[in-house]
């Protein structure tokens, strides 16, 4: 059995709790968070205790196989530090960190102490896109040219509002588009320019929302255009790929493999409607069990640890095009995509 | 009222042409076409009487032109009709320079001629729908537009840079600039553009984005590829989604559309949204019957072909490029 501990008990640390108890061959051992009632409520039907703190469960939980960092991203940094010393193998939530230069020395520190670092960047796994890749690797639409992808809803909503704070979750670049920066990287290789517009910080605090869009262009010649949003009601993502010879599309609000809303009988009105898509093994479970067998193997997961930074450059680079209103060239990277 | 089509190399002369035929009050008197044998082949088709030179066609009975020959020639055509004394609508782009088209515009002015501009999407319902939001402040103030008009590879002369001025950038960028221009009252002041030849065999540009920052402090993007394969359902797109401080509204020209599942013909979407050219053609001669202004001038023609002129600017220079303010050098 691999003891996980999972800390923080939010949005994504309640999924990752969730999807370990499914796990075989996984035992949750705890869950750290100061709202001790959240984490409670994640432990039920499992073994895991429950701390308050970090130092606390450090000093009560003894082979830790694994520690789960389900953070807000600038706290990401402080906690993998700490996790070196008491464990062999770390998942952090996307982004790595909130600065690249904090992203290299959580690397450098794991590769010293020989800790693996898995990140979890989870569109990888989503079938979705898994079958994006697999069908332009078979060269279904040929030689990929103008590829256009969407993402995003309302604010989110989430701990001491973090996520509308650019100093702790880099804003919507940083947290949300990373994962089409990956995912991008993956299909197409390097980037090699990025022009990014976002609106005007004191803009988009004002009105509680923040809206970015991207270009970019690869060293391949593929150009991608990519859609932030947080300005809209609900979350919905999409990416439409034109090749030479053909064109694959997906938008998630067109498709609508179940979609539940109960009659309110006191109101005689309609319910909220509640669509789902749903799936034997969520993307999230299969992100984890692929990093579990990653760490039980030895064997190189699907996405890296470079993967990750080099999505963060692609980012950071994007997030200074905002700023600057120029094209930022990325260095010329020789590895290709994970 | 009668009028003259000068050219069929734009395939929009076909459905301009039928359109004439259809509507009550409007004749189709004649056509010029440098290329005699497409242009009588357009006569007999349309019966209608077929020049073999322009001044043939311009001496005539005629009160208006349409301008639809090769995007290079739209200057020399556009010229000779104000010298003659006929009302133009000219197909998208103006012309290929901001040269020629600020002589249109001149001579036009000069001969108190007017001058419009196809630019058929202003007259799409629910993009003047889209508008009426906006106009009537349901958007608050607007923030970013993401637009999109993609297309098939039109082939031909669309091809010869010397006919068409440009590939891509130069055919799609135009529709949505002036959208965005029409929608928010506001000029661009910087344009950045990734250009890439990546979707045909010829050698002029089929794919790109443009990014553009508006004077009114909103930022734009605009996908003109033409990126729409053979077997897509339809030929293209425009689509506007903007984002205000009071809301955000996404619209699609043609999504009043069927889909299409035939065993001859393939999977298609099929419009039934009204017809944004008729209603365009019908301004067009309303507002010389009433002598009035036309909707769409040539300075819009001239805003929109500098937007796209800048957008190779900025690829070539690989940073955004400011469009020179232009002096309104021909009033003298």
């Amino acid at each position: 059995m691999l003891r996980v501990l999972v800390v923080g008990a939010g949005t994504m640390g309640g999924v990752h709790a969730r999807a370990y108890k499914s796990l075989h061959g996984v035992e949750l051992a705890g869950i750290v968070d100061p709202r001790v009632e959240k984490a409670e409520a994640l432990a039920v039907n499992s073994s895991a205790k429950v701390f308050s703190g970090f130092d606390e469960a450090a000093a009560k939980l003894k082979n830790l196989d694994v520690i789960d960092i389900c953070l807000p991203t600038h706290l990401h940094k402080e906690y993998v530090l700490k996790s070196v010393q008491l464990t062999k193998n770390i998942i952090c939530e996307k982004p790595l960190a909130r600065s690249l230069e904090e992203a290299r020395e959580m690397i450098e520190v794991c590769g010293k102490k020989s800790v693996r670092l898995f990140v979890a960047h989870v569109v990888r796994f989503f079938p979705e896109y898994k079958r994006i890749r697999s069908l332009l690797d078979k060269g279904k639409i040929g030689s990929p040219a103008v590829v256009r992808t969407t993402r995003g809803g309302a604010f989110p909503k989430a701990w001491e509002n973090w996520y509308g704070d650019p100093s702790k979750s880099g804003g919507l670049i940083l947290d949300l588009l990373l994962h089409d920066f990956d995912f991008l990287r993956s299909c197409f290789g390097e980037v090699k320019r990025v022009f990014a517009k976002t609106l005007k910080r004191e803009e988009a605090s004002k009105e509680m929302i923040d809206y970015a869009l991207v270009t970019l262009r690869f060293q391949s010649g593929v150009i991608a255009h990519l859609e932030g949003t947080w300005a809209h009601q609900n979350f919905s993502y999409g990416i439409e790929i034109a090749g030479r010879d053909g064109i694959i599309e997906y938008d998630s609000k067109k498709i609508s493999p179940l979609s539940y809303q109960p009659r309110n009988k006191k109101s005689g009105a309609g319910g909220v409607k509640v669509p789902e898509s749903p799936l034997a093994s969520s993307p999230y479970r299969e992100e984890l069990k692929h990093f579990i067998e990653c760490i039980i193997s030895g064997k190189e997961p699907l996405v890296t640890v470079l993967d990750a930074y080099r999505a963060m450059e692609i980012a950071m680079a994007a997030i200074i095009s905002t700023e600057n209103g120029l094209p930022v060239t990325l260095g010329g990277h020789s590895e290709k995509g994970g | 009222m009668k009028l003259g089509i000068i050219s069929f190399a734009h395939g929009h002369a076909y459905s301009y042409a039928k359109i004439i035929k259809k509507q009550k009050g409007l004749e189709l008197a004649g056509i010029y076409d440098d290329d005699a044998a497409r242009g009588l082949g357009a006569a007999r088709h349309f019966k209608t009487t077929f020049y073999r030179h322009l001044p043939q066609l311009l001496q005539s009975t005629i009160d208006a032109v349409i301008v639809t020959s090769e995007n290079a020639k739209h200057a020399e055509h556009v010229i000779a009709a104000a010298r003659a004394k006929k009302s133009i609508l000219c197909e998208k782009p103006i012309a290929t320079t901001l040269k020629d088209a600020k002589e249109m515009i001149f001579c036009c002015e000069e001969n108190n001629v007017s001058l419009k501009i196809a630019f058929p999407v202003r007259y799409n319902t629910p993009v003047k729908r889209a508008r009426a939001i906006v106009k009537s402040g349901g958007l608050g103030r607007i923030l970013a537009v993401k637009g999109t008009n993609r297309g098939t590879n039109p082939g031909g002369w669309f091809l010869k840079k010397e006919l068409s001025g440009g590939g891509a950038a130069m055919d799609h960028t135009v529709h949505v600039v002036d959208l965005l221009r029409w929608f928010m009252g506001a000029e661009i002041k910087g344009v950045y553009a990734e250009i890439g030849n990546l979707l045909i065999n010829e050698a002029i540009d089929d794919s790109g984005i443009v990014t553009m920052d508006f004077d009114n402090g909103a930022f734009a993007t605009l996908d003109f590829s033409w990126s729409r394969n053979n077997n897509y359902p339809t030929w293209g797109d425009v689509t506007l989604e903007i984002i205000g401080t009071g809301g955000t509204l996404s619209v699609n020209a043609f999504d009043q559309k069927l889909e299409l599942y035939s065993d001859t013909d393939g999977i298609s979407w099929n419009f039934w949204g009204d017809d944004m050219n008729t209603a365009m053609l019908l301004d067009f001669t309303n507002a010389i019957k009433k002598g009035q202004k036309p909707a769409i001038t040539g300075h819009d023609g001239l805003k929109a072909l500098e937007a796209a002129l800048c957008a190779y600017e900025s690829a070539e220079r690989g940073v955004p490029v400011t469009p020179r303010i232009f002096q309104i050098d021909w009033v003298k």
